[in-house]
């Protein structure tokens, strides 16, 4: 059965010890209010609701779904008043502007925070992270008015969001959505469409929907350019601010899915509805995308925090299943057998999960940091170089947490052998609902073109070299004979020549990009994640004790047994575009 | 729901073309197996895979099996398919004619398995497990026994099971409980419990004929204490025997299936095989059930390629970088893209690839079974049972990823049920675990067949290697491909030297290097095959062939394999001989922190 404790002491060791939040967090007014001893008291409260209210909802969530009706939506057994006490506890509103009622905490506390929802109750989950994404949209290009009627509401939970973007004919390329804007006089605008795949679109946790269409006006021009950003509540709100007659928008049905079952899919119908301009128009997609770096980073926490839960399960069951005997001699000879946790390829299973789930959470704080101080540092130069990691790093962060998540989950499943694959265990659960992560939000092909085309190929390598900086002091840091940084040092390489052989290439071959971009993406996050746990074990080799020892141990594991991987990404880089365009679509 | 095509030009190529079936068949004594007998099988069964299993797939799915009172109803249209498959004759195809069977060599029993598989991998599960009782019955059972049981079950009248695993203990049968008590007639009675007993209750059939693995009194402990027995759902006289479904599993996939806990209570069994030698006959033919077990793997690659090719032409999405390639519409089909060309190619090269190795295999199980000296069964014996393991383990890995990568084309939509893609995940993630999960052939491989003879059952295997890059030494087309594999050969070799010199030193590095040893082994042997693939491929396009495009595709999907999949043997490679400290470090408690 699951098991999950929030892994609060690595938090902690991440936070304090890794990035020294302390002396950051109040060196920038932005984040001056919050503190190590803060944020330790706000996990530990995050942790006791994880563990005690939506932990015990998850399994159930799963086997119960959602259910559709005439138009509404219900949410499994518990969801409801696990959302009160969430809501009611402030836990929506934690990284919103403080100005709209917010809590104004840094992104790299929040990330932590989320990582733990998702490990308890990931269809839980995303109920509040689609509601901060539509705040952060709101927040950023919303008029006053708008901001003032709707974020307060929002932050405290009492309204939820959503992001109405895909359409059934379109979804990666949305320069081509067919759904309409009409000016209707008032100075609001009809919205006439249908949208699918709408997470949250549709459901009983809150009295409100608030949700963000992306739309077309009349004779807006085709494409990406012609697309506006509208606020579409499914209550109408009154000049009071209460909610008032429902708006024409409905939810037609929901999705069967392969997992998330928890969060309602919905295909929603905007039949004239009454919608808002949020931005200027035509200007929605760029709208959207100022928030996407968040959200981005948050719905790839998805593939950690149920690396996290599947691991801990995992070794639950390894320290207690019993199957043969240690290959160097009996460990428990008073039993049949021994725990399969003395078998090298268990340890295997479960050291691969333990070392991309830390090398992940510490690559969540770096990046949740690069996004504190774009926004945040007075320095306008720090402020543009940090902008620059952050469109860099986040797609490798959403792609790469959430490809890892699949991995780690199916590993940890693979630990339970046939028990993993019975409902019951939880454990095949983690897998369905890992799966969905490498898709939405851009699948991890889009991802990975955004990274190899527009941050790395676009700017000629230049927040590339920004990040090799940044690698590079940390490698210069360590002593010269250690093995940990020289292999670091090897990805670095591997990847610098990576990256200045697409670039290169790029001007020769247009499919150069897509062809390498998968690879590339695989290839950056493993040097991100070496260069994380560079900076770990450099802190944990001053520690005492166990966790400390516990730490290198994984870091060793890393080096010798994960990065080596780092070879075969570069070589299918290198292997160019030709082999993948050869074939005629016919003779496939 | 991705409507299934049967790969008939694939397999023909496979079959005919580059494994040369009628010199095969006939140097096994099966002459009437010709090109075109072949052919007509591979399209009746794909006819009835298409027309009848295909659309219960996704019934199967959705309504799952149904368990009241000690009995299980399998889904809609599934007792009517199975009827349908016994009235035509399709399950003694492959059987010994003196037990009713057709005496078809086994290698063309498992391309119509493929079949089934591909369609609806749960409901071929049905017959499927037949196979390892009829072995059992075949092999280690008395006349009577097989005059009694094996009739029944060649026809399809009946079905059966393997009753191994019990709660506690799966990959550690020694630790097993069941119990076998003789009674006064000289039958036993069984009592104990098993769970996972994939098809141990269901309406298929009138009879189930478990095979069960317990425990006589005062036997040694261990492995060597165990005993194989027939345990009928009804007995000869026609009584109901003791043996009951007390519950079926809620699985992630494979839901069209049944997997059962079966109680024994004293249930009468008949002990087949010598006394406390179960284990030993089960391995006589587990050969054969593992690559049955290795088609799921390559069956889901299929079943998953299809469905996203399907939809790669026909969903728009944006533009090709080198230009519209359909003006006329919105945008372009996704096909254009590399990005969804690379998850294809990959899905294409290991359905493919792992065709052909398994119909290779497929052979040499005729050769194990048929070939006409002792050395060529002894020869194909060797090497069947070096690349069960890889078979199995690796096609059932590289199944999953490909299922995964097809569910990736579909974006959004492939997480949808309504679409099919994501119950090729579900369904294929168990091939991984049963029949020895994917860390336990990989300790069977790396440990029992590479290290126990000393690299002998490996050196078979590259000796094959190495004689076709010799034949093929100086082809300029494929010259690359050909030194890129002699290397590779060599590599294997070396390695596992290696791992060799340190498991004297420490026998822990066996289990720490083993899967990527396993998965090593298998990224290479796919290799061998397609670069087979591709040499046919070369000699028919100097043909005057008017099917140059098929042959160009082959060749082309070679030429992927080896630059863009091959190159994963280097992380493998580095990750086996990073050695096992690593791996033992970390003390037990720690993993909590």
């Amino acid at each position: 059965m699951a098991s999950y404790k929030a892994p609060l002491r690595d938090i902690h060791f991440i936070l304090a010890e890794v990035f020294k939040v302390d002396p950051l967090w109040a060196s920038m007014p932005s984040t001056a209010d919050a503190s190590m001893e803060l944020a330790d008291a706000i996990f530990e409260e995050g942790a006791r609701i994880c563990e005690a209210e939506l932990l015990p909802l998850n399994r159930q969530g799963d086997e119960e779904g959602c259910t559709y009706l005439n138009g509404k939506v219900t949410t499994p057994s518990g969801f409801k008043a696990a959302y009160q006490t969430y809501a009611e506890s402030g836990w929506v509103g934690l990284g919103g502007d403080p100005e709209y009622g917010g809590q104004g905490l840094p992104k790299m506390l929040t990330v932590m925070f989320e990582e733990m929802v998702y490990a308890a109750n990931t269809s839980f989950a995303l109920y509040p992270a689609l509601t901060a994404g539509a705040c952060l949209s709101l927040l950023a290009h919303g008029s006053e008015e708008l901001k003032k009627t709707y974020l307060p509401a929002m932050y405290e939970g009492r309204w939820a969001g959503s992001m109405c973007l895909t359409e059934p004919h379109c979804g990666t390329d949305l320069g081509i959505l067919s759904t309409k804007a009409v000016p209707n006089g008032a100075g609001h605008y009809d919205i006439t469409g249908t949208k699918i795949f709408i997470t949250g679109g549709e459901h009983d946790l809150t009295e409100n929907i608030i949700h963000l269409v992306l739309a077309k006006l009349p004779d807006a021009p085709k494409g990406p350019r012609g697309i506006s950003l509208f606020l579409v509540p499914k209550m109408l709100v009154t000049e009071d601010g209460q909610c008032g007659a429902p708006n024409q928008v409905r939810c037609g049905s929901i999705e069967h899915k392969m997992g998330i079952k928890g969060s309602a899919t919905c295909l929603m119908n905007f039949d004239g509805a009454t919608g808002y301009l949020v931005g200027e128009a035509n200007r929605g997609l760029a709208a959207m995308f100022t928030m996407m770096n968040y959200e981005r980073l948050s719905i790839g926490l998805q593939g950690i925090g149920l690396g996290e839960v599947s691991y801990q399960s995992a070794r639950a069951y390894a320290l207690d299943r019993r199957q043969s005997r240690a290959p160097s001699g009996a460990v428990s000879p008073e039993h049949a057998a021994d725990p399969i946790m003395v078998h090298p390829d268990v340890r295997r299973m479960l050291l691969t999960q333990r070392a991309y789930n830390e090398g992940g959470r510490a690559f969540a704080a770096y990046v949740g940091m690069w996004l504190d101080l774009a926004k945040g540092q007075p320095d306008p130069v720090a402020a543009q170089k940090a902008a620059a990691l952050v469109a860099l790093l986040t797609p490798v962060a959403k792609a790469y947490f959430t490809d890892r998540g699949l991995d780690t989950t199916i590993l940890g499943q693979q630990v339970l052998g046939g028990h993993g694959y019975i409902r019951e265990w939880g454990m095949e659960q983690f897998v369905r609902d890992a799966r969905i992560a490498q898709i939405y939000e851009g699948t991890n092909g889009i991802q990975a073109l955004d990274l190899m085309g527009r941050k790395v190929v676009g700017d000629q390598g230049k927040a590339f070299k920004l990040f090799h900086q940044e690698v590079s002091v940390d490698i210069a840091a360590a002593e010269p004979s250690d093995p940990r940084a020289q292999a670091l040092n090897v990805a670095l390489t591997q990847l610098s020549q990576a990256t200045d052989f697409v670039i290169q290439q790029s001007s020769l071959d247009a499919n150069a990009i897509g062809a390498a971009s998968c690879d590339y993406l695989n290839l950056f996050g493993l040097t991100a994640y070496a260069h994380m746990w560079l900076k770990m074990a450099q802190v944990a080799k001053q520690g005492e004790g166990d966790f400390y020892r516990a730490k290198l141990a994984t870091a060793d594991f890393f080096f010798q047994r994960l990065l080596p991987e780092s070879g075969a990404y570069l070589a299918k880089v290198l292997a160019g575009s030709d082999t993948l365009m050869a074939l005629d679509a016919d003779l496939m | 729901m991705p409507a299934y095509k049967t790969p008939l030009r694939d397999l023909q190529f496979v079959l005919h073309e580059v494994l040369d079936s009628t010199t095969h068949y006939a140097a096994i004594g099966a002459d009437d197996a010709s090109t075109d007998m072949i052919d007509a099988i591979i399209i009746e069964a794909g006819k009835f895979c298409e027309e009848v299993l295909s659309p219960l797939n996704s019934v199967g799915d959705i309504e799952g099996c149904v368990y009241q009172d000690g009995t299980v109803t399998t889904p809609t249209g599934f007792p009517a398919a199975y009827q349908q498959w016994v009235e035509n004759g399709w399950p003694s195809l492959a059987q010994p004619v003196e037990f009713g069977g057709q005496g078809l060599p086994a290698s063309i029993g498992s391309v119509v398995s493929e079949l089934i598989s591909e369609a609806n991998w749960s409901w071929g599960m049905y017959p499927g497990l037949s196979h390892g009782a009829m072995n059992t019955i075949e092999i280690h059972g008395t006349e009577e026994q097989k005059a009694t049981y094996l009739t029944q079950l060649v026809s399809g009248a009946w079905t059966g099971t393997m009753c191994l695993t019990e709660p506690h203990c799966g990959s550690d049968l020694g630790t097993l409980k069941a119990k076998a008590e003789l009674n006064a007639d000289g039958s036993y009675a069984i009592t104990g419990t098993k769970i996972f007993i994939s098809s141990g209750e269901h309406d298929m059939a009138e009879n189930i004929v478990h095979i069960v693995l317990a425990r006589l009194p005062g036997a040694p402990e261990g492995t060597k204490g165990l005993s194989l027995f027939i345990v009928p759902k009804f007995l000869p006289d026609q009584s109901r025997n003791e043996v009951r479904c007390g519950a079926i599993e809620h699985k992630m996939g494979i839901h069209g299936n049944a997997t059962c806990v079966m109680n024994f209570d004293g249930a009468t069994g008949f002990l087949v095989g010598p006394e406390h030698a179960g284990l030993r006959c089960m391995f006589t033919f587990m050969n054969f059930a593992r690559l049955g077990t290795a088609m799921q793997g390559v069956a889901s690659a299929e079943l998953s390629f299809q469905g996203a090719l399907t939809y790669a032409r026909e969903r728009l999405a944006m533009r090709s970088l080198t230009g519209a390639k359909a003006p006329d519409l919105a945008a372009d089909p996704i096909i254009v893209h590399p990005d969804v060309r690379r998850m294809l190619l990959t899905q294409k090269a290991f359905a493919e690839g792992g065709r052909m190795m398994l119909h290779d295999a497929g052979f040499m199980v005729d050769r194990v079974k048929q070939g006409a000296t002792e050395a060529i069964r002894d020869d194909a014996n060797e090497l069947l049972s070096f690349i069960t393991p890889i078979a199995k383990a690796f096609l059932t890995e590289v199944g999953t990823e490909a299922a995964n990568h097809g569910v990736q084309i579909y974006g959004g939509h492939g997480f949808i049920r309504e679409w099919g893609m994501e119950q090729i995940v579900r369904d294929n993630r168990i091939s991984q675990l049963y029949e020895g999960t994917t860390g336990i052939q990989a300790l069977d491989l790396l440990g029992r067949k590479v290290l126990m003879t000393q690299g002998d059952s490996l050196k078979r295997f590259t000796k094959l290697i190495h004689k076709l890059c010799q034949e093929m030494d100086g082809n300029s087309e494929l010259q690359p491909l050909v030194e890129q594999l002699q290397a590779a050969n060599k590599e294997w070799g070396d390695v596992t030297l290696q791992i060799g010199m340190k498991a004297m030193q420490n026998r822990e590095e066996v289990g720490g290097a083993a899967v990527d040893y396993l998965m090593y082994s298998g990224y290479v042997m796919l290799a061998y095959y397609w670069l087979r693939m591709a040499q046919t491929a070369q000699a028919a396009l100097a043909t005057d062939t008017d099917e140059r495009d098929f042959y160009l595709a082959k060749i082309s999907t070679a030429q992927f394999y080896f630059a863009r999949i091959l190159p994963r043997t280097l992380s493998h490679k580095a990750m086996m001989l990073a050695g096992v400290d690593s791996i033992m470090a970390l003390d037990e408690s720690h993993f909590a922190f």
